[in-house]
């Protein structure tokens, strides 16, 4: 289906390379098949996919890898479904959960899961999912493990899976038992009626019972997909005006928001050397002027990085050290041959010698 | 040090020496003068200092052309980067996303220190030796890849974006951010190379009640997502090649999962596991966050294409017309790009909406990727209120911030593909604005 009329440009591209003209969506008539999602699936032929051309050859066994041993498939093969599928046996308490939540999982989410730090709230916001927030001062919808996660296996996974956020994989079945027990409990979700008091012990079979407050607040996905018709339309769809269209209003602005890291500038400038980029600066200026004479004692010069040499050196008070450096020593020249270094480069690139050499 | 050019006085003595020593001097003043005849020419406070002055960069030796083993930017385009705001963490930056500069972005890929990057706990690095990659469930044979196995299939190159559902959350209740980068930098392009996922499943003998695939990275996050069966056997690929080099850690160095067109956090990174099952598994970013709350309460969740969009990225409050003189020919370009398709055409407003003009699309057309759009105008130094608008070829029209907001409420933040552009005032000066009715 096409909204457009074929265009000059697109009729002289067909007919230029009639082998393409199928794969080009752009101003073609070929019927566009489409795939659940709503968008076009491009055709791939032995030669084409699309405008990108394809080995011809029609190789298809490869027979590259090997087959997993079953150790393998269950060390790796960890989630847990909604029917329960690949639920672990194990058994954890609420008020052994209370007491790991208390250690592991507090400092982020908050008092009984009340939020903070800005990481996830955990509990609250049951009966909210209709507010909006339209304006400063509405009440907004809060999508929480009580008021939004539609299934438990979700919360047994992602926590064994993936928290705490620092240590993750370190729970066992029983102690992530019992923090789903908890973080349950603090959501007053019952599991077959019963109340999740402090003495409550959640095992596999009562898990298998919990129904989750919002297990039917999404929209379903045709789990068999019998009806190939597009599943997800688009949110909105626009319309095509050319001319004196609905006049708008134009909306500024209001509190501009700032604080962007690194500061927003398109400036085409030389970065200014940061005071952590010093060291690595005096390195290369030690490395372009003075490492010549300095990195061996071929030439008598205080070699760097030995400790005695320098030693010696610094008898003298580092201020005659700067001074003979700007001045000339023995067989050194002024500014060690280097006039572009000021005094202060080389009062730097000293304080540099010494501190490799310590 | 600049140093004047030698002869600032230039004395010609003969026509070739003529020649020789003019040849930088501007059409318009060899034409006010005589070609033929001998001509003294005195400094100008025409002359530009950048033409007259020998350039200090002409004069001595550059750098060492081993001085970087893996080469950089200019130094003078150290602002050219990815920038991060603490409000779209989740309390530290290793949950967060950094925004692509799209407004010093050309062409349809992103450069890779560029990329978008957005993780659910830090970028991890994976040591390739041991990278593994399973895949099993609903099919005959399950399988074990090595890094060096996978990458023996036949690999194919594609240019797509990737973009994070949010992006252009970050504005559309009202204008925010006062910049491009902010306002739709959660995206990026490369040519991605691997093998498409349904070559490497040819053999493995998928079964028929295979409805689901579960893709598993192996970070700390471990992020999961279910996919169904259509998309994985469409355009899914395994990809190892970003832009012509291994991917980069940020996008998922060994092996990610690439769906073209589909939400950035389902294009799993640091891939490991594939699984196939009739169900979809409910993960936890599939249930309680990459979904759209309604006004009803109801929320969709396995949303998945990313709609047709449209952005102006010259100019933008970045790359203002500020220094443009009345008269000035100047092009309005940007990006659109549809995850349900290829690029059909983009309008360009001036006027906020009110008039219409069908834009060009140069460069490559792709499906699901990156396209450039051109119009070119007279700047007249009158204010303007630029937008644009895209269609794809599934039929998808690019809606007004009003009809997103009447059908889906102003929860849920993914999946915001309003038309968006920017005001220009008479002096060139360029603002976030959105026209609302």
């Amino acid at each position: 289906m096409h909204m457009f009329a074929l265009k000059k440009t697109h009729v002289f591209l067909i007919l230029s390379c009639m082998l393409l003209a199928s794969y080009t969506s752009a101003g073609t008539d070929v019927k566009l098949k489409k795939n659940v999602d709503g968008s076009v699936i491009y055709p791939r032929t032995n030669t084409h996919y699309s405008l990108y051309l394809l080995n011809k050859q029609n190789i298809s066994e490869f027979n590259h890898g090997r087959t997993p041993t079953l150790n393998e498939i269950k060390a790796w093969n960890k989630d847990v479904m909604p029917d329960g599928e690949g639920l672990p046996v194990g058994e954890g308490s609420v008020e052994q959960g209370d007491e790991l939540y208390s250690a592991q999982c507090l400092s982020c989410h908050g008092d009984f899961g009340a939020g903070g730090s800005g990481y996830p709230t955990l509990t609250g916001g049951q009966g909210s999912l209709k507010n909006q927030l339209l304006q400063a001062g509405d009440e907004p919808p809060m999508r929480t493990i009580g008021s939004y996660w539609p299934y438990a296996s979700t919360l047994f996974w992602y926590i064994q899976s993936s928290m705490p956020f620092n240590n993750p994989k370190s729970l066992s079945n029983n102690e992530t038992y019992a923090l789903v027990a908890y973080l349950l409990s603090v959501n007053e979700i019952k599991i077959d009626g019963i109340e999740l008091d402090d003495e409550y012990v959640l095992t596999k079979e009562k898990f298998l019972k919990i129904k989750m407050p919002n297990v039917d607040g999404f929209y379903p996905v045709s789990p068999n997909r019998s009806n190939l018709k597009e599943q997800r339309p688009p949110l909105a769809q626009g319309t095509r005006c050319m001319k004196n269209c609905k006049t708008q209003e134009i909306i500024f602005i209001k509190n501009e928001i700032t604080g962007f890291d690194p500061k927003i500038t398109s400036k085409k400038d030389l970065p200014k050397i940061k005071k952590q980029d010093n060291d690595e600066a005096i390195k290369e200026i030690y490395s372009q002027s003075c490492a010549a004479c300095h990195s061996n004692d071929a030439l008598g010069a205080p070699v760097v990085g030995d400790l005695e040499q320098w030693s010696e050196v610094i008898k003298k008070g580092v201020k005659q050290v700067y001074t003979n450096a700007i001045v000339g020593i023995n067989a050194m020249p002024p500014r060690g041959g280097n006039m572009d270094l000021s005094d202060k480069d080389l009062e730097n690139l000293i304080d540099y010698m010494i501190k490799v050499s310590k | 040090m600049t140093k004047k050019q030698k002869d600032p006085d230039i004395q010609a003595t003969n026509r070739r020496d003529f020649f020789k020593k003019t040849a930088f001097l501007s059409a318009s003043l060899i034409a006010s003068s005589s070609i033929l005849a001998p001509v003294k020419i005195t400094a100008s406070s025409l002359d530009d200092a950048a033409i007259m002055e020998q350039a200090p960069w002409g004069t001595k030796l550059g750098d060492l052309v081993d001085k970087n083993h893996y080469g950089l930017p200019s130094p003078y385009e150290h602002n050219n980067v990815r920038r991060v705001h603490d409000l779209l963490s989740s309390g530290d930056r290793y949950a967060t996303v950094s925004m692509s500069p799209l407004h010093q972005q050309e062409g349809i890929i992103t450069p890779n220190g560029l990329f978008f990057n957005r993780s659910h706990s830090g970028t991890t690095q994976v040591d390739p030796h041991k990278f593994r990659l399973m895949i099993h469930g609903l099919l005959d044979k399950p399988l074990v890849l090595t890094l060096e196995e996978l990458k023996r299939y036949p690999s194919e190159s594609r240019i797509h974006f990737i973009e994070c559902p949010a992006n252009g959350s970050t504005g559309w209740r009202g204008p925010q951010f006062d910049n491009l980068q902010f306002v739709k930098g959660m995206m990026s392009s490369a040519e991605w190379t691997g093998v498409p996922l349904k070559v490497v499943l040819k053999e493995l003998g998928l079964h028929k009640e295979a409805k689901w695939m579960l893709a598993e990275g192996s970070d700390n996050s471990e992020m999961a997502r279910t996919i169904p069966i259509e998309k994985v056997l469409d355009d899914a690929m395994l990809v190892w090649g970003q832009n012509g080099e291994p991917l980069r850690a940020e996008q998922g160095y060994p092996v990610r999962l690439l769906l073209p067109g589909w939400e950035g956090n389902l294009n799993v990174k640091w891939l490991k596991r594939l699984e196939f099952s009739s169900k979809p598994w409910h993960s936890k970013e599939e249930t309680s966050k990459y979904t759209m709350l309604q006004k009803n309460g109801k929320a969709i969740n396995y949303f998945w294409p990313m709609e047709v969009n449209s952005i102006i990225t010259s100019p933008c409050p970045e790359v203002p017309w500020s220094s443009l003189k009345k008269g000035d020919t100047v092009e309005i370009t940007g990006l659109a790009w549809s995850g349900r398709g290829t690029i059909k055409t983009v309008d360009i407003s001036l006027d906020g909406g009110k008039n219409w003009i069908e834009a060009s699309l140069k460069g490559l057309v792709l499906p699901k990727s990156w396209t450039r759009f051109s119009y070119i105008i007279k700047w007249d130094a009158k204010e303007k209120m630029l937008l644009s608008r895209a269609i794809d070829d599934s039929g998808h029209v690019q809606p007004s911030i009003d009809k997103l907001i009447e059908n889906v409420g102003v929860e849920g933040i993914y999946h915001r593909n309003p038309i968006v552009g920017w005001f220009v005032s008479n002096k060139g000066e360029v603002k976030n604005a959105h026209v609302r009715s």
